[in-house]
This record gives C-alpha cells, structure tokens and sequence, in this order.
C-alpha cells in the first residue's frame, strides 16, 4: 500500500552539500534512526516472537513428518523435504477440495461483484433513504457467520425450509439443498454473495463518488447512451476499486470454511469440503507436518490469484 | 527490485535455518513405555491429587471426591473441571510443556494417541482386576499391549424402536438378528405407519459408530493383535457393510444428514420407527413426549441369534507421566474404580459404571430400561486405541458414505478403506 518511493529523490531530502551522495552521517538523523528503532522495538519484537517466528516454524514444520505423538520431542522428527507437498497433489480429497474451493471462488467472486455494483449503481442514483438502505445492505456483514450459517441451514431445509415453501406456491417441489452434491456448494456460494456483497457495495460507492460529474455530462452531451456512458466511463474509471474488490473477495473466497463447518460439515460427499476445512482436519488428526504443507500452498494460491488479478484489471500503463 | 531480492535471500536464509533446526531425525520406536508400571503399596495416599474432569464428572467430582479425603486424612483432592471442547487441547499442550495435573478424564478414543506420545504412565501391576471391568471398556485402555488407564464410565448403543408401531406392525419383541432387524424395520414401515422403518446414519462424522456394531457383529478387527496394521478389507466387513447398505437402498432408512433434534421429533410423531443410540436417548425422547410404554429398548441384534456387538464409548482415568505423586493419584483411580464407588457415583451423577459389579444391586440392577443397557455392555467393542484412529474413522465415515448415497460398489470402498488405513498407518 506504500506510495512508489522508486522515483529521484526529491529536493528536501537531498543532502545539502549538493547533489553527490555521501557517506557521512549526521548525528542528529543518527540519534534519530536509534530512537526510531527504539520504539519501534516493542513492536518488532512482539512480531518476531509472535507472527514471524511461528509463520517460519510452520514453513519448516511443513517439510517434516510431524505428528501429534511428537509433541514432547518436538525436534526429534523426520525432515522429509518435499514429500508432503507431493503427497498433497496426489492424494484425491485434496484435488477435490481443490476442485470445491475454485469453483467456489469462480462462481463467488464475479457474482459477489455484479450484485454489489448493480446495487451501488442503483443506490448511487436514489436520492431518498440512501442511507438506509446502504445500512440495510451491509447488515449481513456485521452478523456473525456462525448465526447466518444456522438461519441459512433452517432457510434451505427440505421440509418446510422458506425456499421449499415458496417454489412450492408455484407448484414446484423443491430439492433438499443441502443433501445434494450438485447444488450444495451453488447453496453456499448464494448465502456467501448475500452476505458479503455489503461489502464491496460501500466500496463501489465510494470508488463511483470519485467519477467527475463533468465527464458523465459530457458523455451526455455528446449522445452517449446509458449503456456507453456506464460502458466506457464508469467501469474504466472504477477499474482500481473493481480490482480491490475483486482482490479482496478472492481471498477471502478461498479460505471459506464456517458455512460449511456449521451447515453441511464439508457432506455431502465431500462436495463442500474446502481447502481451508482440509486443512483443519489434518491439524484435527494431528498430521501437523502435512497440514502445515497444505496450508502453504492454500497461502501459494492466494498469492497467485492476487498476482493474475492484478495483471487483468491492473493499470494499462503498467504494461510495457 | 533491490528490497525484493534481499527479502527474498533473508527469507531464504532463514527458512533453511529454521529446516536446519527441524532435521534432527526421528528416535526409532515411540516415546510411549511397553510395560506395565511397578506395583504401588497398600499405604494410605498422601498430598495433593490435581485433576482435570471434563463436563457434569468434572462439576460433581470435586464433592464426591470428599469421601476418599475422609479415608485418607493427608490427601486433598483438588478438581479441575475442563469443558470436553477444549479438553483434547488443554490435555495435549499439558503433555508438551510437562506442566500436567496428576490424573486427568480422557475420552477413550483419544488413549491411543496420548499413550503413544509418552504423557501417559503405564498401570501399575497388580492396582485394579482387568477381569472386574466390562471387556469392551477395559480395551479402550490398552495401546499396542499396554494398558494405561482404568476405564471410569460407559456407554453403549442399543436399539430404540418405537413400540406402539412395532404392536401394529406384529411384533410384540425386538429382533434377534439380522434378517429380523431388516424384516422388522420393513414391517414398521409398512404396516406400522412409520415414514422410515429405522433412521441409520448414511455417513458424515461419526456414522461409523453406528456402522461399524455390525462389523464386530460380523466378526471383524479392525486392527491386528498389537494394534500395528488396520485389517478392514475383510469378506466379513464387506458383509456388514452391504447390510447396513441394504437399509438405504431399500428406502428403509433416510440418506439425508438430520438437523439437531429432528430424530427424537421424528421419532416422536412416527416418521422414524426405530434409530440406534445411546443412554442420552432416553430422556430426550421422553422430552419430546414419547411416553415410557410407547418405546422401548433392545440390545442389538447379532448376526444370526447371538447376541450383537455394540460400540463402547465413555471415559478412562489416567495419571500423567509428569506427575509428581504418582502413587496416590493411582489410589485415587483405584478408588474410583471401586464397585461401591462406582454404584455411588452412578447414584449421583448418572454415569453407567465401568464394573459389572456395581450393576447388581440398587436401581441399576432394577430399572429393566438400565438391564437392557447393562446386557449389551457385556458385548461392546472399543474402537482401536491407536493415535491414528479418528483419521481412520473419517475414511470409514466418507467410504461408508460413498457406498450409500453415491454408486461405489461396497468391494470397492472396503478395498479403498484399507488403502487409505494402511497408507495412514496406525501409528504404533
């Protein structure tokens, strides 16, 4: 998030016998460097022991065959390089949970962000209880997941769930949602995009606030339509905000986990198991080198998906 | 550029040193001892006794417990009540950082795993009779050979049916074998009313406890002799597994995951005849206002006419290697594992004791629901006590799961149980 500091250093900052750059140091900005430290100090000590440390400890862990029988002799195991990374490709569950996590994410993302610039468009025009209605939609993102989960579980219940009950009023009856390995992830995915795309609602808000006036108006004036002037004016000039939306989502997409823990416990046939829920049952049964491993690549994904977003919707003229 | 190749080659560095620290490789064999403990003499115990007991057991110990201060003047009894959520955590770091109380609750299914990782001293000779406890119980406690608790309390699946419906539909006694369990959850459905004859898990976390009472019926072990290697691909498990998938193919019973308290609701107003639980089932089904003579309860069947095997689940007591009174926290278990305070323990909190013997008088030994749960504790098998175990049962659970609601053949998902099992290992 830091600004580019690449460019030639500016006037204030160059040293004021001219413009060679010297080796001495003033005592002053000495003083200062050692005061600076000094109080960052607590807060870099606290990260190493606390954030980086075990982050590290984890990456070693992950090319061990630690177990929880270990726990005692923690440094009495095995290191076994990379063989929990090529047991985790190969091992079936693990592609399927792969499988369920991308698709979540593919259906998710894309759908997350058209309902909430559809909404923001549509807010963004209203002139009256905007801001209720602004609060009305980010609700489902202050409630906690456990108790959305619950509410959504009892809302696709095969007998006498509210979506049954209202296809059933067309004459239509309705699947057991959750109890079917096709629909099940959909169910999630469409509890997932009602619940977050608050979110990225006030966001795009945000971001559509920043669109000059004059520009839409000139669009205007020169005839283009509504479709053209959202085409080729709004979406270009919200393209940063789209890309933070779309980074921001994704990865939380990928590591989904409590909707599926609390409504379908990753059934049926593993059709909701996650990645993130992998993960979690491996530390459960105490395989601790090889959840280690798969929560190393989940953290590889994330970083992949963060760069191949970033080529997409990034700056044009970043491209050379 | 620059800042990102030096964070790169620092990360780098470090990420080989901390590998570096990691590969000091494995001592061979596991930390746990293969021997039972010496024998403790018949002293009175002395000093404080900590220990950790988890839900109602760990709210009521700390005034049971003040009987055996009474008989024992110089030991105090100090309980801690851990809530069964955290326990698992809490009893593992413990172990780790060799800060341990000195005897501690643990869930039998967990023995194998604490045993393995040498937290857990071996039983003394010669403290308690293996022959006093249920057999089922008793083996929740040895790990590869060893035994390394006693077993506290119990509890075992019978079979609950509905017994209005079961009247309707003909029967007026529950069925001994298999092939009257199918016939009879067949009848209740057709003749009796029921939606579903039986409601059986179709997989999802711990169907296997249900599952797999037919497997031991049908004469399976799940592991071999010293609990080194799983045995699942047997002709034996292949024959449960295709009974028990029978129910869901016939439409016996429903392969839909149930929401909490909709089997006692549905059992309640007729759309399940009959499920296999617990002792807990008793009061909930009576909450749902099933009355005392509209249901009853039943051992399982066995395969043909003998008795079935059920599953034993419950609680054993356990001193921590890092102890440091070690000799009175085994008397505090021996006393605990007595019959008479077993029977006064069931008086006060209502858990199944772990010793026929204090089955034979007072209400246990009246109540006819209690006898029933008394008889089927004399054939229960405990799940192996090997650390691998709750990995294993999740492939069992998903297998069993794939064969019932998706098209796997039930050869295959045997074949593939002991693939994965044995890929697995048992960790002994």
């Amino acid at each position: 998030m830091s600004a580019p500091t690449s460019s030639p250093p500016a006037p204030a900052t160059r040293a004021p016998e001219g413009g060679t750059r010297s080796r001495h140091v003033d005592p002053t900005r000495r003083q200062q460097a050692v005061a600076a430290w000094m109080l960052a100090l607590p807060f870099v000590l606290l990260f190493v022991v606390f954030s980086l440390g075990p982050v590290l400890a984890s990456l070693g862990m992950s090319f061990t065959d630690m177990k929880r029988t270990d726990i005692r002799n923690p440094f009495a195991v095995e290191f076994v390089g990379i063989d929990n990374y090529v047991k985790l490709v190969q091992d079936p569950l693990f592609r399927k949970v792969t499988l369920n996590t991308l698709l979540y994410l593919l259906l998710g993302v894309p759908l997350t962000m058209a309902v909430a610039l559809v909404v923001a468009l549509g807010i963004n025009r209203v002139e009256r209880l905007k801001g209720l209605l602004r609060v009305g939609y980010y609700l489902p993102v202050v409630t906690s997941i456990v108790a959305v989960s619950v509410v959504w579980k009892f809302l696709y219940r095969d007998n006498g769930g509210l979506f049954n009950t209202v296809l059933g009023w067309v004459g239509i009856d309705g699947p057991g949602w959750l109890d079917s390995t096709t629909l099940s992830l959909p169910a999630l995915v469409l509890m997932a995009v009602w619940r977050n795309f608050g979110t990225l609602m006030v966001i795009f808000l945000a971001g559509l606030a920043t669109i000059p006036q004059e520009v839409a108006e000139a669009a205007e004036v020169d005839g283009a339509t509504g479709w053209s002037r959202f085409r080729y004016i709004t979406l270009p000039m919200l393209r940063p905000t789209l890309l933070f939306g779309a980074v921001i989502t994704g990865i939380g997409y990928l590591q989904f986990f409590e909707e599926a823990f609390v409504m379908t416990k990753g059934g049926p046939l593993d059709s909701t198991r996650s990645a993130t829920y992998f993960t979690f049952d491996q530390f459960g049964f105490g395989n601790y080198g090889y959840a280690a491993a798969a929560s190393y690549l989940l953290f590889l994904a994330v970083v992949l998906l963060t760069w191949v977003q970033f080529r997409w919707l990034g700056e044009r003229e970043a491209k050379r | 550029m620059t800042t990102f190749t030096r964070t790169a080659r620092a990360g780098a560095v470090l990420g080989l040193a901390s590998l570096a620290l990691v590969a000091c490789g494995r001592d061979s064999g596991g930390n746990a001892p293969t021997e039972q403990g010496e024998a403790i003499d018949d002293g009175k115990a002395t000093g404080t006794i900590e220990v950790w007991a988890m839900g109602t057991e760990g709210d009521m110990l700390g005034d049971f417990a003040a009987a055996f201060s009474e008989e024992n003047p110089d030991a105090k009894v100090e309980v801690t009540a851990v809530p069964w959520e955290s326990a698992h955590e809490k009893i593992a770091n413990a172990i780790a950082s060799g800060e341990t109380p000195d005897v501690t609750l643990v869930g039998t299914t967990w023995m194998g795993e604490f045993a393995q990782s040498g937290g857990l001293e071996p039983l003394p000779e010669d403290l308690v009779d293996p022959a006093d406890f249920y057999e089922g119980a008793w083996g929740s406690t040895e790990v590869g050979g060893t035994s390394f608790g006693v077993p506290w309390y119990v509890e075992t699946r019978v079979l609950y049916y509905r017994k209005d419906l079961a009247a309707k539909a003909g029967w007026d006694a529950a069925p001994k074998t298999w092939d009257e369990l199918k016939q009879f959850s067949v009848d209740l459905q057709d003749k009796g009313g029921a939606e579903y004859g039986i409601q059986l898990p179709a997989g999802g976390t711990g169907s296997w406890q249900t599952m797999l009472p037919f497997a031991w019926s049908a004469g399976v072990d799940i592991t071999n002799e010293d609990g080194t290697e799983y045995t699942l691909d047997t002709p034996e498990m292949v024959e449960a597994l295709e009974f028990y998938k029978g129910f869901f193919d016939d439409g016996i019973s429903p392969t839909r995951m149930l929401d909490a308290g909709e089997l006692e609701s549905g059992f309640a107003d007729g759309t399940y005849g009959s499920f296999i639980s617990g002792p807990w089932h008793t009061g909930l089904v009576e909450e749902q206002g099933v009355d005392q003579d509209e249901y009853a309860v039943a051992p399982l069947p066995g395969r043909d006419g003998g008795p079935g095997t059920s599953f034993v689940g419950g609680g054993d007591l356990a001193v921590f290697a890092d102890s440091d009174n070690k000799e009175s926290a085994w008397k505090f278990v021996q006393w605990l594992a007595d019959p008479a305070t077993q029977q006064g323990f069931y008086d006060e909190v209502g858990d199944l004791p772990a010793v026929p013997a204090a089955w034979e008088t007072g209400e246990l030994a009246e109540d006819p629901q209690l006898q029933i749960f008394g008889e089927q504790l004399k054939t229960t098998v405990a799940p192996p006590a090997v650390p691998t175990w709750e990995e294993v049962a999740t492939v069992v659970d998903s297998e069993v799961e794939k064969t019932t609601k998706g098209d796997t053949s039930v050869e295959d998902a045997v074949a593939e149980m002991q693939r994965q099992a044995a890929q697995i290992g048992t960790g002994l």
